[in-house]
């Protein structure tokens, strides 16, 4: 009595090949899984921060008292990422050139948004980190796959050259376990995919949400730097 | 964050996407690695009376026996107990109550019937004169199409009752083939059963069986076993068409009682 072949006892007892590459689909599988929903985790958190902070920066707070609140935070081991470090790099800058009396008002302002376009870029970094593992597991793993599956078949055929009998019940076994190597290929493949599209895309409104907030914190830091500025040449 | 060119850190969420990761793959590989028995395999009930006759050529001199105690017992049991007098009353009473009730039945419902359609057919007639040339016109369309679908889904009805007892003619084919090939093992029982899956392909060969519900006795599940294997394969299936053969017979269940154990 022969029960059905279960697709276990196929895994066992295909080639090292053929498993090597079923082990690599798995892992590559369980990585770009843990980096799903890890990027998902992060990306919901930073969307809530950043609308946090958004309704902070937005209610009419004073923003060095803003500022001095992220330190406080910052000081007691919180890392502050998102919007709020864009804000803490821009408005430092702005303080410590706004001190030298020497510089105009356009250098400060210059000399902020550097600032800001610097931190900009470590948001960014961090946004896409895994991204691109991402990218290469959707890309390659159907191939890796489909090489274990193309390997599998040429075993199983080499074996029926030997046999003075071709049936079918002799290719068949070969054929279905070389067969799993493809599943698992798309398998690794497929999620890795659209997470790969869902997360550039969010990671592209990101990053344009903090464009934009460079572009209004900047034109507030211009309003401030010509009051202090035309304050200081009427004082002196 | 003291400096802007400090080391970058990202925060740590490592906890959360590790045991979600570890609980999907374990989920599965625990459903491919549990075997799958489709809930959609019927076990087709096997008639008695079955539209495949398995008919085989007996010499006289085997069926002779057989035809011999059938007519024995009947004379043989009727006529001791009861004495001779009372044969005369059996004959009389026996022909009165058989003709009586079968012209009653007879006459009754054939009138009930046939008026009965006669009203149905008459309303739609009587639609035409009353609204105009054109809904008269649409009404009798309606009527038609309506007779059309009605005997659409009579035939679909008939043709699927029809299938189904092909099935069960089928099935009931298989059983005697396996019960044929049957040798008896000596703890079999009366009432005992056991359910097994067979798998068939479209030529009638059997690829695979296997015990879906063990009748308790494993000498009588692998003489059942031993009998569909013995069996082989049933050639009648390949008249039954395609779609019959795909929603039956590819993963056929077959409950195997057999019937006549003497204890």
């Amino acid at each position: 009595m022969e029960a059905q072949l279960s697709i276990v006892h196929l895994i066992m007892e295909a080639g090292v090949t053929v498993k090597l590459v079923m082990l690599t689909l798995l892992l590559a599988s369980m990585a770009s899984w843990y980096m799903i929903v890890q990027r998902f985790i992060y990306f919901r958190n930073s969307r809530e921060d950043m609308y946090d902070f958004e309704e902070r920066f937005w209610s009419g707070i004073d923003l060095s008292q803003l500022y001095r609140e992220g330190n406080e935070r910052a000081d007691s081991g919180a890392l502050i990422v998102g919007m709020e470090s864009i804000f803490r790099a821009g408005f430092k800058e702005f303080s410590r050139l706004a001190k030298q009396s020497e510089m105009d008002s356009e250098a400060v302002i210059e000399g902020s948004r550097r600032a800001m376009r610097v931190a900009m870029l470590r948001e960014e970094e961090r946004l896409e980190k895994h991204l691109s593992f991402l990218a290469s597991v959707g890309s390659t793993s159907p191939y890796i796959g489909l090489f274990g599956t193309v390997w599998g078949i040429m075993n199983s055929f080499r074996g029926l050259a030997n046999a003075t009998q071709a049936t079918l019940a002799t290719v068949a076994p070969g054929i279905s376990e070389a067969l799993i190597a493809t599943a698992m290929g798309l398998f690794a493949a497929i999620p890795a995919v659209l997470a790969y599209n869902r997360f550039s895309n969010r990671m592209d409104n990101f990053l344009n949400r903090y464009d934009t907030f460079v572009d209004e914190f900047s034109s507030i830091l211009y309003r401030q730097a010509y009051a202090l500025r035309s304050r200081d040449r009427k004082a002196g | 964050m003291n400096s802007l060119y400090a080391k970058p850190a990202t925060p740590r969420i490592i906890l959360r996407p590790a045991l979600a990761t570890l609980a999907l793959h374990a989920l599965v590989i625990f459903l491919l690695a549990a075997n799958w028995t489709f809930s959609d395999e019927r076990v087709v009930k096997p008639k008695p009376a079955p539209k495949v006759i398995n008919a085989t050529l007996v010499t006289l001199a085997e069926a002779q026996p057989k035809p011999a105690p059938k007519p024995e017992p009947k004379p043989v049991a009727k006529p001791p107990p009861k004495p001779e007098p009372k044969p005369v009353p059996k004959p009389v009473v026996k022909p009165k109550p058989k003709p009586e009730p079968k012209p009653a039945p007879k006459p009754a419902p054939k009138p009930e019937p046939k008026p009965a359609p006669k009203p149905v057919e008459k309303p739609k007639p009587e639609p035409k004169p009353e609204p105009k040339g054109p809904t008269a016109q649409e009404l009798a369309e309606q009527a038609r199409q309506e007779a059309a679908q009605r005997e659409a889904a009579a035939q679909a009805a008939r043709a699927a009752a029809a299938a189904a007892e092909l099935a069960a003619s089928y099935a009931s084919l298989i059983r005697q083939t396996v019960e044929q090939r049957w040798s008896r093992p000596p703890t079999a029982r009366n009432g005992m059963e056991v359910l097994l899956s067979i798998q068939l392909i479209p030529t009638g060969e059997v690829v695979s069986v296997s015990v879906l519900r063990s009748s308790g006795d494993t000498a009588f599940d692998r003489s059942a076993i031993a009998a569909v294997e013995r069996a082989g394969n049933f050639p009648e299936l390949k008249n039954l068409p395609p779609r019959e053969f795909e929603q039956n017979f590819r993963r056929f269940r077959l409950l195997f009682r057999p019937e006549d154990l003497r204890y």
